[in-house]
């Protein structure tokens, strides 16, 4: 299984490139925000706005917490593209070999999941030590609410590999991009129902400290609670491996 | 000796194509050649006995166990080579070898790079490079560095130059060797077959028209040439399958020696398995349509035969 796991990693290889340059340019802009955040244009701006749109020092930090996610949570996203996995092993036809090695169905559809977890590994663990140099750095960011941030997204993105995994088994080689658009669709759609009281409220009219506040609400829920994702991400997980085992024993030489 | 590979009535159903209770045996030791024309069923055997799909009805033994029992272990001792090489265009010999050592618990690293340079291939070359013979050659270099006991190739020398299949008809030769080694080789190339094989399947519409020992086989059979006013004269139970002819007609018979005996004045020749896989496709051709019990063999035709010389 292991060897399935390298070919897979192989496979991977234009993107662990592109997920370099990314980490590279996300720790640089990163460190630059950060430090203008305390000594240059962004404190000046913070201070601008906290005297005259009346926003408090928390609402600035949270303001920074937001803009350091997005940029944390890339090398995250740019990693784990379990797609590409497929559209390669479809475009060579190596599900003929695959099939051919003493491996069974379920250590062959095993190997694929454990290279998305090897790819978000690598993924949180950048992330890990940009956040470590980020707090050295600087008061804004505290390494203790960006692990639950980070925690958060890895496990989406997480749910979104298995998506990915599941549907790409289901519609077949070649069908990649429809597994990518109907994982999006699944999550979206999820997000929504689950969500959907909250999400109504943001239609109705709201004064700014109540926008404030469900903006705050959001991030708290990523740095405090990332536990019921990442509950949910292994969940999803562990539904998603038995049902594609179940779909590539049933529809042979898939995987 | 036993059985390396044995089929009891294997079906699989399509809906368009049916694998219709395929039964053979391969004895260890011995080279067999799968033949049939494009569509007859041979992949679908293959991809059978490997259990990358499963079988409606029958059984499958490998190595004398049912693959059912556990199919991903009997495959350490499987080395396969598909038409087509399957491994991805990026990688090269070293990556390969990365990933098969890490897969096969026997995988000779030695070996495979030793296979690497006997067959001129670059290991620092991808695979998307290499022409068509490198690309089968890198499977079978592939095949046999896990130690296998079994080779099962698909039309592996299908698209290759004379030189490139002779080449790997020698590579085959060495392998089979040694006493516990076999192979099982898929081809519509029946010239190699007759250089390299010692027993021969015969499929034809997802049925097994002929199987044995393919010296028999070629030994039994014999092409009988004569004018199409003497066709009639001729035993039906003989004739396989007669077609026009440069002069007159060709009739395929079951058994030659029986026909000279009978036919002193008429020319018979020895066939190939050419002629035999042409003849045979042709006869269920033209039977198409007609619902037929198509179970010919070597041993069937004598007992036709003997049936009517009895009768006579």
């Amino acid at each position: 299984m292991r060897g399935l796991i390298l070919k897979d990693l192989m496979c991977l290889r234009k993107q662990l490139i592109i997920f370099s340059y990314i980490v590279v340019s996300v720790l640089v802009l990163s460190v630059m925000y950060v430090l203008s955040a305390k000594y240059g244009n962004i404190a000046l701006a913070n201070e601008g706005m906290m005297m005259e749109n009346g926003m408090s020092s928390i609402d600035i930090r949270n303001l920074s917490t937001w803009v350091l996610s997005i940029f944390l949570l890339l090398p995250i996203a740019t990693v784990g593209d379990a797609a590409t996995i497929f559209s390669e092993d479809g475009k060579a036809g190596f599900s003929a070999v695959s099939a051919s090695l003493p491996l069974s169905v379920e250590k062959r559809v095993m190997a694929k999941y454990l290279t998305v977890f090897v790819m978000f590994g690598i993924g949180v663990l950048t992330d890990l030590l940009i956040i470590s140099v980020l707090s050295a750095l600087t008061d804004i960011v505290s390494f203790a609410e960006f692990f639950g941030m980070i925690i958060s997204a890895a496990s989406l993105m997480s749910i979104y590999g298995a998506l990915v995994i599941v549907f790409c088994f289901w519609l077949g080689h070649g069908k990649e991009d429809y597994a990518i658009f109907c994982s999006c669709g699944v999550m979206v759609l999820s997000a929504v129902l689950l969500n959907f009281r909250k999400i109504k409220t943001l239609f109705a009219p709201v004064s700014d400290a109540q926008g404030t506040q469900a903006f705050d609400t959001f991030i708290n829920f990523f740095k405090q609670k990332f536990y019921v994702l990442f509950i949910i991400a292994l969940i999803t997980m562990a539904v998603s491996y038995f049902v594609s085992v179940w779909i590539a024993k049933r529809k042979r030489g898939v995987v | 000796m036993g059985n390396v590979i044995e089929l009891k009535n294997v079906t699989k159903d399509y809906g368009d194509f049916k694998l219709d209770h395929v039964s053979f045996s391969v004895p260890e030791g011995s080279v067999c050649g799968f033949i049939g024309q494009n569509g007859a069923g041979k992949t679908t055997t293959i991809r059978l006995l490997l259990d990358v799909i499963g079988a409606d009805e029958g059984e499958i033994f490998l190595f004398g166990e049912n693959i059912k029992n556990d199919s991903a272990r009997l495959r350490e001792d499987i080395g396969v080579v598909f038409d087509e090489m399957g491994f991805h265009e990026f990688m090269t010999g070293k990556d390969i070898n990365i990933m098969m050592k890490n897969i096969y618990k026997n995988w000779d690293e030695k070996g495979f790079f030793d296979y690497l340079k006997r067959f001129s291939l670059p290991s620092r070359k991808k695979c998307g490079d290499f022409s068509r013979g490198m690309r089968m050659k890198l499977q079978i270099a592939v095949a046999l560095s896990h130690h296998a006991r079994l080779l099962v190739m698909d039309e592996p020398t299908s698209g290759l130059d004379p030189i490139v299949r002779n080449e790997m008809l020698q590579i085959f030769r060495e392998f089979v060797v040694e006493e516990d080694h076999t192979i099982l080789l898929s081809s519509h190339i029946t010239g190699d077959l007759e250089k390299l094989a010692d027993e021969v399947v015969f499929i034809n519409g997802g049925k097994i028209v002929l199987s044995g020992n393919k010296d028999e086989i070629l030994e039994k059979h014999g092409l009988l040439k004569c004018r199409k006013s003497e066709l009639s004269s001729i035993s039906e139970a003989l004739i396989v399958n007669a077609q026009p002819g440069t002069f007159g007609v060709e009739v395929l018979v079951k058994d030659r020696s029986v026909c000279k005996k009978m036919y002193p004045e008429m020319v018979i020749e020895p066939v190939t398995l050419e002629d035999i896989m042409l003849f045979y496709v042709n006869r269920s051709c033209n039977e198409s349509g007609k619902s037929e019990e198509n179970s010919l063999n070597t041993s069937d035709a004598g007992n036709e035969f003997a049936t009517e010389e009895k009768e006579r």
